[in-house]
């Protein structure tokens, strides 16, 4: 870990992690805004998501209106938050090692006293300080929201609430390794971008699938996303124990796998 | 200072460098030449340690630049061939946190660099001109005082004035013992600078001669008009290796044999002399050609 290092990526990164965390925080928002309106006509609604075709409200996440926290995974962390934190991590990985290496500026770091093994551990400590600081916003975001619009009327399962945004943070600690992991092995900017994208979409359009048809629910399991289920943490059918500590082994081995392969690859810097 | 032994590297396609040998001594100005895609980049690759040797070490002062990549850096100095820095520095915050990364306290050297060199040290990177640019390198690369200095065609981009101060920079580290290695195609620097220099071809070493050496290989064409059109064609007939007469103008190559020149040009009525000097590149090609002629 280099500070000064660490400190020059997060002034120039910063701005970006608070539009995202901002950005994401005013979205739940809205969705607390909103959940008082929906929940007095829960009833009326519920019986327009049936006449859905099935599994489309599994796959947008109408996984039921009847407590705030179900309302919230659906129309928050089921999709919405998933997206943001998709784009966050191909971009931002591939910005703080392959564009370095493409555009050449790493001769730079590589020409002080500085071992590859600390730039790329400082680069990968950036990129889950951005995801900490987005879904750190966001999760005050929701306690705020809860007190003001919610308040004792609509009462917030917070423990539920607390765990979606830990799972969501170790879903994109997954994530972000992967992307990570690929953009340390690049020479090529747009390379890793192409390709970090194409694996962490394939991933999410997999789990979208999955949920959508029962036929092919199996596509399902071969996605990263499927171990990040807001809804069954609402309705308690969450194994989360599981599905974090595999989701945290995915990322510690795919950061670990790519601070090790950094130190060894050549750089046509 | 810095030992290359038999430094080999294979890419696909059959490019690289192969058995690459040399040494640099302390205190010495050595010049690196070479044509483009001779393999003078991937050498000065393996010195930063940026990429594996297939065989072969590189070490500084001992080190061995691959495996000891980081602690290597606080003795060297580099200035990248093709320049990059970072998104949203200006040169005053580049080198700020260039200096940090190196730990470095005392800002005076850098400020005296910045004065000599002439910028306006406060301006966006990605406003500058190139040769702006390599004032930024150029400081970044000197500004700690490291040991051994490693450039990578140092003056280009650089008006001629700050390629003047160049030279005086180098001769000024040089007496105080830093050392350098510095690939150019520009032979006046190279010239004033070095004190050996070795030529590389198509990824191997030719030669590494010292620079009186390669001075006596340089050819010189020096283009005469006489009076008339009848002493051209007797001059040209007189030995010397006259490369073309065009009415009373003879173009002649000359390397080494100055005194025949000279006194074969004071027979006739001389109005004007031109000289054009060889540039390094078609020195060593011509060098090279020579030698492959003798081997075959």
């Amino acid at each position: 870990m280099k500070t000064t290092l660490y400190a020059q990526m997060m002034k120039v990164n910063l701005r970006g992690f608070l539009n995202y965390a901002f950005g994401s925080a005013f979205y739940l928002l809205i969705i607390f805004w909103l959940y008082p309106g929906i929940a007095k006509n829960a009833a009326a609604i519920d019986s327009i998501v049936d006449s859905m075709p099935e599994g489309f409200g599994r796959a947008f996440g109408f996984s039921g209106f009847d407590s705030a926290e179900a309302f919230i995974s659906g129309e928050f962390y089921g999709l919405i938050l998933v997206l943001i934190l998709s784009i966050v991590c191909v971009q931002l990985s591939t910005k703080l090692m392959a564009k370095l290496v493409d555009q050449g500026s790493m001769a730079y770091l590589l020409s002080t006293p500085t071992t590859r093994g600390q730039i790329a551990f400082t680069q990968a400590v950036v990129l889950v300080t951005g995801l900490v600081i987005i879904l750190g916003v966001t999760t005050i975001a929701g306690f705020a929201g809860n007190a003001w619009f919610l308040g004792d009327e609509y009462a917030l399962d917070t423990s539920a609430f607390l765990q979606m945004n830990l799972s969501a943070f170790l879903l994109f600690f997954a994530v972000g390794g992967i992307s990570f992991l690929v953009s340390s092995l690049a020479s090529d900017e747009k390379k890793a971008l192409g390709i970090a994208g194409a694996i962490t979409f394939g991933f999410f359009s997999m789990d979208l699938l999955g949920k959508l048809s029962d036929q092919v629910e199996w596509i399902r399991s071969l996605s990263v996303f499927s171990l990040y289920r807001p809804a069954d943490i609402t309705n308690g059918n969450a194994n989360i124990a599981a599905t974090s500590l595999v989701l945290l082994a995915i990322g510690i081995v795919t950061f670990g796998l790519a601070v090790a392969l950094f130190r060894r690859r050549d750089l046509s810097l | 200072m810095l030992t290359i032994q038999r430094l080999t590297k294979k890419f696909s396609g059959g490019k690289g460098i192969f058995d690459v040998s040399f040494e640099v001594r302390k205190g010495e100005v050595f010049g690196f030449l070479g044509p483009n895609g001779a393999g003078k980049s991937t050498t000065i690759r393996h010195i930063m340690g940026f990429m594996k040797p297939d065989s072969g070490t590189v070490t500084v002062n001992g080190l061995n630049t691959w495996r000891e990549q980081g602690n290597v850096q606080a003795y060297v100095g580099y200035l990248p061939g093709e320049i990059a820095f970072f998104d949203g520095m200006t040169g005053k915050t580049f080198l700020d946190f260039m200096a940090k990364l190196r730990g470095m306290k005392e800002p005076g050297k850098r400020n005296r660099l910045i004065e000599r060199l002439q910028f306006d040290v406060n301006t966006p990177i990605r406003k500058m001109s190139k040769g702006m640019k390599q004032k930024v390198g150029l400081v970044a690369a000197f500004m700690h005082d490291p040991e051994l200095i490693i450039l990578d065609e140092p003056t280009s981009g650089l008006d001629p004035l700050m390629q003047k101060v160049f030279i005086e920079l180098v001769l000024e580290e040089k007496a105080r013992g830093t050392t350098f290695l510095m690939s150019s195609h520009s032979f006046p620097e190279i010239e004033r600078t070095c004190d050996r220099a070795a030529i590389i071809k198509d990824g191997g070493i030719v030669a590494v001669k010292d620079i009186h050496e390669l001075q006596s290989m340089q050819r010189k064409l020096f283009e005469v008009t006489f009076e008339t059109p009848a002493e051209a064609r007797a001059f040209a007939e007189s030995g010397l290796p006259v490369e073309s007469i065009e009415g009373n103008r003879a173009r002649v190559a000359v390397q080494g044999n100055y005194d025949l020149f000279a006194a074969e040009t004071a027979k006739r009525k001389v109005r004007n002399i031109d000289t054009f000097t060889q540039n390094l590149e078609d020195v060593f090609m011509n060098y090279y050609d020579r030698k492959e002629a003798t081997r075959t």
